[in-house]
């Protein structure tokens, strides 16, 4: 029987011998490339970007800097947590072993069961602003478009997204993993030329290229460059990219959360496989994966401002959110879609076939990522039923194709009622708008049981590789925990409490969704409590699921 | 009522052993059952030099004090290895030495179940509580000899037992894997050595199938999926069923009432397989916590409840 050793050259370390399940260690890029996905820069990140029109002296160059900078905190607070316990199922496992099953269960089951619903429609209406719409404006499918932009249209779109989303559960990861790599190439090969085109064309040569395919694609009159500012000045007062305001710069983070909070996203998959331990894995997998997308903004943006324009570029983000939330005195501006700077880009190209093909390789963007939408929510679901909270068909594996049915079942079919919602009901927008924040909150649940670990459970911190990082005696987490903590409470109060609602989710002013996440913290606590009570008749006592057992 | 616990591949964790032991009082159990795979993987050396111990941990060297190396070889066993005390000379000898290696290995090994036989003793003696272990594919066979010689352990292997009316038979034997461990056999013999002893059952509604290897594609099978040369594919998110199909088809065919299993630490779980309750706890050895399943028996209505735990 073969056996090896390991350490330095002169000397070894340990002695192992051949046993089941010592695989050779993971691939960080493998990792990378999940977490490059999660925070996905073109199809979140250029979304959640057109919205911070409504910051005009917010430096967004220097915010996303700041955010990933704030954001490093919370990766190395995760790494530290996959490191301490891996292979436990992510925010679930971690707040419910630290906090407690009860509190376990009702932070993270609102954030990553009943939250992930509101995505499904928000990836649609990615997918439609993104892929349908200027694709079938580029082919002059101009039915198809107008269709995609009816209430109609957006429901179709998010069954598109759950129909692709559940064809990717049931395709398997392993098949999902090769196709995300072929979209991860192809779309860094499509952002390549994007760049290339804004880098080596003037914002004259832009100019033109806009009011030559505005008339020619959308019927615009002469000159819809200088027509978009116009209709946005109505209710925008313009944006400088070189204003630098402190304050406003804090007020942009909460929108760039939208897509730079989730470099964590797969920490429960990096929790589960070998190697995890050691905390330098899922540090530089998540760390690279936020700072490479950080570093790629920077130059999309700094392009965008050299040719296209920084205020044009605003202006026509405010004339299109202010005109489809009906702002009082918006205008309509002259080129009806979302403004999409890859289309713009295609633009450059006198040509409508290069342009939609540029639309759909930039498409791969969302098809590469868009996949794992509940990915993580699926874990979390096994993991509660394992414990036995939820009923065991929750974690049900259909035998034949290994599709985890019953998980599919509880995100799919709340999300189709909430896709309607969304499509047929617009004063529930506010509800949507607060996705992000409910899953900060989650993080923050998780970050409060990091903070506390050391103490809460010694046992598992003085038995990880974590347990000498201390900073002047106090352990690392801890320290990295408060400043992550207090990040998320500054984005959650701006969340909730912002004096003017600029991210449409102050609770004064969205009642709506007050009620709707009230209504699923309270059952999830119905969840939790109906399941002590079930689970007891049947004498098993839910409570001591993570109790430890004595040593001694 | 019959209340029981199971545990497995502790891999030579001896907190996670001593929290097996503890678990029968703990959540008021009266069989424990370990599902093997109890030895060790690696031996971590602690080398002596200049009147002070080094040693690599986590990849990070520590150079303690001889006062300060017990809690360091604590610390090592707690993470499922074996510290073992030695010089810079036989450090380089067991380097170069494979065959000296490998005894090293097995010496250590059967000091370590003989001493986690002991620990059962002093903890289970006068409580009436049973204690079954049956040795996993990692564990070499001159373990048996030691679990069969342990005073309150019984030895579960290639056997059928009677536990409180109950019939358990037990096998750590698996299908082949990449690491060509020590008790693996075609699908065929694995068949040929769970029929042996499943045929003898007289009543499968009372059986308890104690087999270490899982069931195929039950999902209690999904491991990473890896490529020749031991390496993860696409960073650990494709998983394949690695189970056995001789094990599945045992159940398939005389339908005990429970199934227990290990084997595959990462697939924690609980199905049904026609009648059958099968069940892998998973295991986080690493971590110094036990994962098990908590099991109540009824006499007529046979399994009451199930509950996977974390202690």
């Amino acid at each position: 029987m073969a056996d090896t050793t390991m350490g330095t050259a002169t000397r070894p370390a340990l002695f192992l011998r051949n046993a089941t399940g010592l695989v050779k260690a993971w691939s960080t890029f493998d990792a990378f490339v999940y977490s490059f996905w999660s925070i996905n820069l073109i199809t979140l990140g250029l979304y959640g970007m057109s919205y911070v029109y409504t910051v005009p002296d917010g430096q967004v160059l220097a915010g996303i800097l700041l955010f990933g900078v704030l954001v490093t905190f919370l990766v190395i607070t995760y790494a530290m947590l996959v490191s301490v316990m891996p292979r436990t199922g992510g925010d679930y496992a971690w707040q419910s072993r630290v906090l407690g099953g009860g509190p376990g269960f009702v932070l993270s089951i609102t954030g990553w069961w009943f939250t992930l619903f509101l995505w499904a429609p928000i990836y649609a209406n990615i997918l439609v602003v993104q892929f349908f719409s200027p694709l079938a404006y580029t082919l002059r499918w101009d039915g198809v478009a107008t269709f995609f932009t009816s209430q109609t249209g957006i429901f179709v779109s998010c069954l598109i997204v759950l129909a692709f989303v559940s064809i990717v559960v049931t395709m398997g990861m392993e098949t999902y993993a090769r196709i995300q790599k072929i979209c991860f190439w192809i779309g860094l090969a499509g952002l390549a030329v994007v760049c290339g085109l804004l880098l080596f064309y003037s914002q004259s040569d832009f100019q033109a290229a806009f009011n030559r395919e505005a008339t020619s694609l959308f019927g615009a009159p002469a000159n819809a460059y200088q027509g978009t500012i116009d209709a946005a000045s109505k209710t925008f007062s313009g944006a400088s990219f070189s204003t630098f305001t402190f304050g406003p710069l804090l007020l942009l983070l909460p929108w760039l959360a939208f897509y730079l909070l989730w470099p964590n996203w797969g920490a429960t998959l990096y929790g589960e496989v070998r190697g995890a331990k050691d905390i330098r894995k899922p540090f530089w997998s998540m760390f690279a994966g936020l700072w490479v997308t950080v570093a790629m903004v920077a130059v999309v943006v700094l392009l965008i401002n050299k040719t296209i324009g920084w205020n044009f570029y605003q202006s026509a983000n405010a004339a299109y959110w202010n005109n489809l939330f009906a702002v009082q005195g918006a205008a309509a501006p002259p080129v009806p879609i979302w403004p999409y700077p890859v289309m713009f880009a295609g633009f450059l190209v006198d040509n409508h076939l290069f342009q939609a093909l540029l639309i759909i390789v930039m498409g791969l963007w969302f098809f590469g990522w868009a996949g794992t939408l509940f990915l993580s929510s699926t874990r979390v679901i096994f993991a509660a039923a394992f414990d036995r909270v939820l009923p065991s068909w929750a974690a049900n594996i259909s035998a034949k194709r290994r599709v985890p049915y019953g998980s599919l079942v509880l995100m799919i079919v709340p999300s189709i009622v909430i896709s309607a919602i969304y499509a047929y009901k617009p004063d529930f927008t506010s509800v949507f708008l607060d996705a992000t924040a409910v899953l900060a909150l989650t993080f923050f649940a998780t970050v409060v049981a990091a903070i506390i670990l050391p103490w809460r459970r010694k046992d598992l911190y003085d038995a990880s590789p974590i347990a000498g990082y201390k900073i002047a005696g106090v352990p690392t987490i801890s320290i990295v925990g408060v400043i992550t903590g207090l990040f998320l409470l500054f984005m959650l109060y701006q969340w909730s409490f912002n004096p003017d609602n600029l991210y449409g989710t102050s609770l004064q002013k969205t009642p709506n969704s007050v009620i709707y996440f009230v209504a699923t913290y309270v059952v999830a606590i119905a969840i939790y409590v109906a399941a002590r009570i079930v689970r007891n008749r049947q004498g098993i006592d839910l409570s001591r699921i993570h109790h430890e057992i004595p040593v001694e | 009522m019959t209340k029981l616990f199971f545990a497995t591949d502790l891999h030579g964790s001896e907190v996670c052993w001593k929290k097996f032991l503890n678990a029968a009082k703990f959540y008021d159990a009266d069989v424990l059952i370990c599902g093997g795979d109890m030895t060790g993987k690696a031996i971590v050396p602690v080398v002596s030099e200049n009147g002070h111990y080094s040693v690599v941990l986590g990849g990070e060297r520590q150079t303690v004090t001889a006062e300060q190396v017990s809690d360091v070889e604590g610390n090592i066993r707690r993470k499922g290895y074996y510290p073992l005390r030695m010089s810079v000379e036989r450090l380089h000898e067991l380097d170069q030495n494979p065959a000296m290696r490998a005894e090293c290995f097995q010496e250590v090994m059967l000091d370590g179940v003989e001493r986690w036989m002991n620990m059962a003793a002093e903890k289970l003696r006068g409580t009436g509580i049973r204690c079954f272990v049956c040795p996993g594919n990692d564990d070499e066979m001159e373990v048996d000899e030691v679990v069969r010689r342990a005073e309150l352990v019984e030895l579960g292997e290639g056997r059928m037992v009677d536990v409180d009316g109950f019939s358990m038979i037990s096998t750590g034997w698996s299908n082949p894997t990449p690491w060509n461990t020590h008790r693996e056999d075609s699908e065929e013999k694995l068949a040929e050595r769970i029929e042996a002893m499943a045929a003898k059952v007289p009543d499968q509604s009372r059986a308890i199938f104690n087999l270490h290897c899982p069931p195929f594609k039950s999902g209690l099978d999904e491991a990473p999926a890896i490529d020749a040369d031991l390496k993860l594919l696409h960073g650990g998110r494709a998983l394949r069923p690695v189970g056995s199909t001789a094990v599945r088809q045992a159940i398939e065919r005389y339908q005990p009432l429970l199934s227990l299993h290990g084997h595959i630490h990462e697939s924690k779980g609980a199905t049904k397989i026609g009648k059958t309750l099968s069940i892998n706890p998973g295991s986080a050895y690493e971590e110094g916590m036990l994962m098990g399943a908590i099991v109540q028996l009824d006499a007529r209505k046979g399994i009451k409840s199930y509950q996977l735990v974390n202690g």
